[in-house]
């Protein structure tokens, strides 16, 4: 419960920073907007729009009922199109991503990281994390580049760029992005599983039920796996922003419509209410992540839903 | 209290060594730390020095556009016949020296306000600089920074920053401090507790004295262990500013900035964004073994 109470308090904050940040911008916004051959009253319509000619309290009263009812006005450039359909069009994308991420590199580190604790082939577990340690020193958006080199200018494998017409066509679009970003979160899932691996491997029962007779094989999937996916759903939830962060990028270099897309280009325009669309739902989006993932570890871990 | 006084002296210089003990520690035993720190002064070394005894200037055209690598110019050259290798090298200054300079600029601060923070008898100071902490961390990184940037006005110009880079370093900055207060804060707050902190306490030291001179030097070690691994993060995010337009602006060289120029050309000159890329990677790899060394060293 206290975890909703904070959780809720933090998305309060966020909205009242972001409020505050849109009357920080020095000068008049609707100006800026405007440019500086604007009439004058072309601007003060423009002020009246944005509720600018209003008191503060009375502008932040109807920013709050606004949000609560999830309309967060209109675009300053592209008349007639709301904030929340450009948001939430974006946000479809770019949570596809990075939910392709997650599963590739839950798949692929998982594994590698159990393997590399557990297997005795000299130099795989150096090997391992020698790989981790070079991949997450390259940016997503350089690792994108040089798949896009390889896979779609060489070999004319997958498209560079761009977004299917639907689902099914969506996947091949997918895969490059997803694989650059999992450049990120895999070697972090794999340092993760390393040490849950190795932890969980040291614990008396594993050598308990060694001694039973039970073969290696079953230990490690039955008690030293479970154990290790555990950590994972908090990591996950913690590193969502960063996801995001790093999708912003990957979309700009895939051309892909997310998110990042249409933040990018509310800041070429400065257009200010989706810009704050933007920062305010991203936001929402990593405290609600990690609060799923705290409420998620409570369900699946019987020790902490029962040892309070 | 006799015996103490007059020992100021020993004392700092004490201080001094506890607070640095743990990086030393680990610069001397650990391999990776030497070979990280090696291969990044050998990069830093190169960006400062070869751009002043290279024969090609960074903006200068000095041979056929798209000229593949070869020994006179090593990164070959890009759409208007400029050395890629020169210009790489000369962007590398920014890129290192913006994520230095931020780097330092929020881990002083957010160590010295978490800390603060941390050891603060009064409840609501630490919840409020923790909850504030919360909120801005709650945005995505790049979502608050281009926002920042926005806000700033990308035209700003402080000092001799080339142009578009002032917004982006005071996004950095209002940003940066927030990761290291809430390291700082946890590690105060567990410190705070230990009897030598009471001792001092009831010795009636100063608050002052005890947060800068007790509880500081076992929150530096932690704060500057991730300022590493920061410093990585600060570098990929300025490079990929380039792809979001914003930050250096052309002609001005930079990592991400070249890469996005070269974007364009990528199934025909390869060589324009693969090497700048490379040299970024490379610079990353060295900061991540010094991370890994130095947090090693932190943890016993």
């Amino acid at each position: 419960m206290t975890d909703v109470l904070q959780a809720v308090l933090i998305m309060v904050l966020v909205a009242v920073l972001v409020f505050l940040i849109v009357r920080l911008i020095p000068g008049d916004p609707a100006q800026q907007v405007l440019g500086q051959k604007a009439t004058p009253r072309a601007v003060a319509a423009l002020r009246h729009q944005l509720g600018l000619d209003r008191s503060l309290p009375a502008q932040l009263w109807s920013y709050f009922t606004g949000l609560l009812h999830g309309r967060m006005g209109s675009s300053l450039v592209e008349q007639g199109v709301t904030v929340s359909s450009l948001v939430l069009s974006g946000l479809g994308v770019t949570l596809t991503v990075v939910a392709a991420t997650v599963v590739l590199s839950v798949a692929a580190g998982v594994p590698a990281g159990l393997w590399s604790v557990l297997s005795r082939l000299p130099g795989l577990d150096v090997g391992v994390r020698g790989l981790s340690v070079v991949l997450l020193a390259s940016p997503p958006f350089f690792v994108g580049l040089l798949l896009i080199l390889v896979f779609s200018l060489e070999l004319h494998a997958l498209p560079a760029g761009g977004w299917g017409a639907h689902a099914a066509a969506d996947a091949r679009y997918l895969l490059l992005p997803a694989v650059a970003l999992s450049c990120y979160l895999g070697p972090v899932i794999v340092r993760a599983t390393r040490q849950s691996a190795l932890a969980a491997a040291r614990q008396p029962f594993v050598e308990a039920t060694l001694a039973r007779g039970i073969s290696p094989r079953r230990v490690v999937l039955a008690h030293i796996l479970p154990n290790s996916l555990l950590p994972l759903i908090t990591l996950v939830g913690l590193n969502i922003g960063w996801l995001i962060s790093g999708a912003v990028v990957v979309e700009a270099v895939f051309a892909l419509p997310g998110i990042g897309q249409v933040l990018v280009q509310a800041v070429s325009e400065l257009d200010y209410t989706v810009i704050q669309g933007v920062a305010i739902v991203t936001a929402l989006v990593v405290v609600l992540a990690n609060l799923l993932a705290d409420v998620a570890y409570t369900v699946v871990d019987p020790r902490i839903r029962h040892g309070r | 209290m006799s015996v103490l006084a007059g020992t100021g002296a020993p004392a700092g210089r004490a201080r001094r060594a506890l607070m640095f003990s743990g990086v030393r520690r680990a610069v001397g035993r650990s391999a990776a730390v030497r070979a990280g720190g090696g291969l990044l002064i050998l990069i830093i070394g190169a960006c400062v020095l070869v751009p002043v005894f290279w024969p090609d200037a960074t903006n200068a055209f000095v041979t056929a556009p798209f000229a593949p690598p070869s020994l006179a110019h090593p990164f070959g050259s890009d759409d208007l016949g400029r050395d890629v290798f020169v210009r790489t090298l000369a962007g590398g200054r920014i890129d290192i020296a913006v994520a230095a300079a931020v780097v330092a600029i929020s881990c002083t601060a957010g160590t010295i306000i978490g800390a603060c923070a941390g050891s603060s008898k009064r409840r609501w100071a630490s919840l409020t600089v923790a909850r504030l902490v919360d909120a801005f961390i709650a945005f995505p990184y790049l979502v608050t920074i281009l926002v920042l940037v926005v806000i700033v006005g990308p035209s700003a110009q402080i000092g001799p920053a080339p142009r578009g880079l002032t917004a982006v370093l005071i996004a950095f900055l209002v940003l940066g401090w927030t990761f290291y207060a809430r390291l700082a804060r946890a590690e105060a707050m567990t410190i705070r507790q230990r009897d030598y902190i009471v001792a001092a306490e009831i010795l009636g030291y100063p608050r002052r004295k005890i947060i800068f001179r007790h509880i500081l030097p076992g929150v530096v070690p932690v704060t500057i262990a991730y300022a590493v691994a920061d410093a990585i993060l600060t570098m990929g995010a300025l490079s990929s500013f380039a792809f979001l337009g914003v930050g250096v602006q052309p002609p001005t060289p930079e990592w991400g900035a070249i890469m996005y120029e070269g974007r364009a050309y990528l199934d025909s000159a390869w060589w324009i964004t693969v090497c700048p890329g490379l040299l970024l990677a490379l610079t990353g790899f060295a900061l991540s073994l010094l991370a890994d060394g130095l947090l090693r060293g932190a943890d016993d």
